[in-house]
Order: C-alpha cells, then structure tokens, then sequence
C-alpha cells in the first residue's frame, strides 16, 4: 500500500441556496483539515498579481490611447504572419508596437524588426506565456509616444495564455485547419475568453478534415459574442475583412 | 507545467496568511479550482510539495474544491457538467453558453496557532 495522498480533490457543485435560506458557499465543510487549529478565510483569486499588473498594463494602454492585441495559439498557427499582415495595412496610419513571446530565441522579433517597426522579444524561458509583470516592465522601457496598436504575440500554447489576462483590449485566437477542428472542445478556456477567432490557412482545406461550422458552432457556444475570420495568408483570401476589423477596433481607442 | 505558477502563488499567500496571522504551520489549504482552468491536481500536489519544503507549509494538505462547468439553456436554465459541453446536459439542444467554471481561488487554510 502506498502513502495517502498529499491532497483530495471534491466536486461539490455550485453555491446553492439551503432550505433555511443559508447560503452553503460552494458546499465548503465546516469540519477542520486534517490537524490545524485555526480557519483562516481568505477567499482570493490566486491570479491576483498576475492581475494588478494586468491592470496597470490597460491603465498605461488607457492613458496612452493605445489599442492592444493578444494573440494566442498553439505554435505554427500564423501569429507572426497575421502580424506582418497587419504592419503592411497600418504601413503609415500611426504606429505599431509588437511584443514578440518565445521560450527562446530572437527569431521573431528578427523577422518582425525588418518591417520597421518597434519590436521588443520576451523569452519566457521555463514558463509556457507571457506573464503580466514581464509584460508591464518591457513597455515601461519602449518608447510608446507614437504608438496606436501594440500586437503582443503570446507563447505558442492554447492553455496557458488563456489564463493570463495581459490588460488587452481584445483577445484573438487564431486555429489553422492542419490542427483539426476539436480543438475548441478540447481548449475550451482559450475560445471562452477570446473575442476574435481567426481560422488560418484556408487555402489548405481541400487536403484536409476539418469541418469549419463544427469549429464554428463550438466557439459560439464557448463565446456567443465571438467574432469569426477564414482566412488564408498564402492566397490573401479573408485578410481584408480581418484587418478591416481590427482598423475598426483600433480606432474606438482614439 | 502551467500548474507551477499557481502552486507558487498558492505557497506565497500561504505564508502570507499565516505570518500575518502569527501562525506556526500551515496544515491544510482549500482551494476552488473550475475544471475549465485544466488544472492536474496530482501535478499541482506534487510542485507545491516540492516548493513547500522547508516553509511553514511544509507537508500542508491541499483540499481542493472542484468547481463544474456551469451551462446556461434557455429552455432549462442552470445545469452542471463535469467537462466543457455544447449542448444542454438535459434538453440536449446546442447553443447554450457557458457561464461559469473558470474559479482559481483560495478558500481558506487551516493552521497551527
């Protein structure tokens, strides 16, 4: 027999109301854990620093008037490539800023940098995105006189960056058709709480299963309000209405 | 490994909260996870164990409350499920919207004044 466990795991519902009209807070025992002779109540988010700094991200962005993206999905899905898409179209109309989001290296922030543009790379090392604070610290050093949009690139991961908040005015998740079409159901996190879905590489769905209304159908559910993008880089297909919205979007900040 | 943030956060408030409190050991910590945050209770444990060692939480035993999904249909209201859905777990139609099951929070600890 091994040790017990050094943890327990209930699932004990929803806050429901009692027959006397108590309210029984998510079914929570009053009995005591095991040993200890004081209950602390603390009753805290444990995404609280993360979401102070979050804050102070969208205070700056507030003050500044300028219009953030966060753009999250798994590796190789089209971030960087959406991102050049959008320095051509913003070539001239005010400025962008990118923060580029990477276990390692520079290639990014490289690729984005020849466009012109202010370009800062964040190297998360161990962690799989981008978080807060390391995000506030690296705009406070950028010099955001002139930006309009900042195009933050998080980590190439659909279940960490959902978690995170980054203080952006809007979230995009992009999915290209080679990842098939349940990955809303099995990410559900990122499609809940992401205003724009990009489906990416259209021009390759001829070759491929995926069913484009199931993918649909599930980000709806997830996020009712969610508003959905085919397009294909390769053929240009789509991008106009893309980036014709985020203009839009952009704009509301100014 | 996305659970290592959260058992570092976790350990942070712990001691926070009993040194504030002047406690000796923390013995226990209750937490409310939503089963949308993906969170691996085994994985959880077993890095605050680890980041634990040598604190006053040390050994500290982790409740963890289990929060479901909460789905809202027009037809049938509030329901729960044990996992993300698209359809209402009793009408069976689509399209309802997912209203809650997100929580990460601590609840409360249990300690050794």
């Amino acid at each position: 027999m091994g040790a017990p466990l050094p943890y327990e795991v209930r699932s004990l519902g929803y806050p429901r109301r009692r027959k006397n009209g108590g309210h029984d807070r998510c079914g929570i025992l009053t009995r005591m854990g095991q040993g200890g002779n004081v209950r602390i109540d603390v009753e805290r988010s444990i995404l609280r620093s993360a979401d102070e700094a979050a804050a102070a991200i969208r205070a700056l962005l507030a003050e500044r008037k300028i219009y953030a993206l966060n753009l999250i999905s798994s590796p190789g899905s089209g971030k960087t490539t959406l991102i050049e898409a959008l320095l051509d179209r913003f070539d001239g109309k005010g400025g962008v800023a990118v923060v580029e989001g990477d276990i390692e290296t520079e290639i990014d922030a490289e690729r984005i940098r020849k466009h012109g543009v202010q370009v800062r790379q964040i190297n998360t090392r161990s962690t799989c995105h981008i978080q807060p604070s390391r995000l506030l610290s690296v705009l406070r050093e950028m010099d955001l006189s002139e930006t309009r949009l900042l195009l933050v690139e998080n980590v190439g991961n659909l279940v960490c960056p959902a978690e995170v908040p980054l203080g952006e005015d809007a979230r995009v998740v992009l999915l290209s058709v080679t990842e098939g079409d349940e990955k809303p159901l099995k990410y559900p996190l990122v499609f809940k709480t992401s205003d724009l879905l990009v489906i990416t590489k259209t021009d390759l769905l001829p070759y491929v299963t995926f069913d484009v209304d199931r993918v649909r159908r599930a980000a709806r559910a997830a996020n009712p309000a969610v508003e959905i993008f085919e397009v294909s880089a390769t053929t240009g297909e789509g991008m106009s209405p893309l980036l014709d919205r985020i203009e839009v979007l952009r704009a509301t900040k100014d | 490994m996305h659970e290592l943030g959260v058992a570092s956060e976790i350990l942070d408030v712990a001691l926070s909260e009993a040194d504030r409190h002047a406690a000796k050991k923390v013995t226990s910590i209750r937490l409310r996870v939503g089963v949308l945050r993906s969170i691996e209770s085994e994985n959880l444990s077993f890095l605050f164990e680890h980041l634990a060692r040598g604190t006053a939480a040390e050994g500290a035993f982790l409740e963890i409350v289990e929060e479901p999904v909460r789905i809202e249909c027009e037809a049938c209201g509030i329901s729960e499920a044990r996992s993300f859905t698209f359809e209402c777990p009793r009408c069976k139609r689509p399209g309802v919207s997912v209203t809650g099951g997100d929580s990460l929070s601590i609840l409360s600890l249990d300690v050794d004044s």
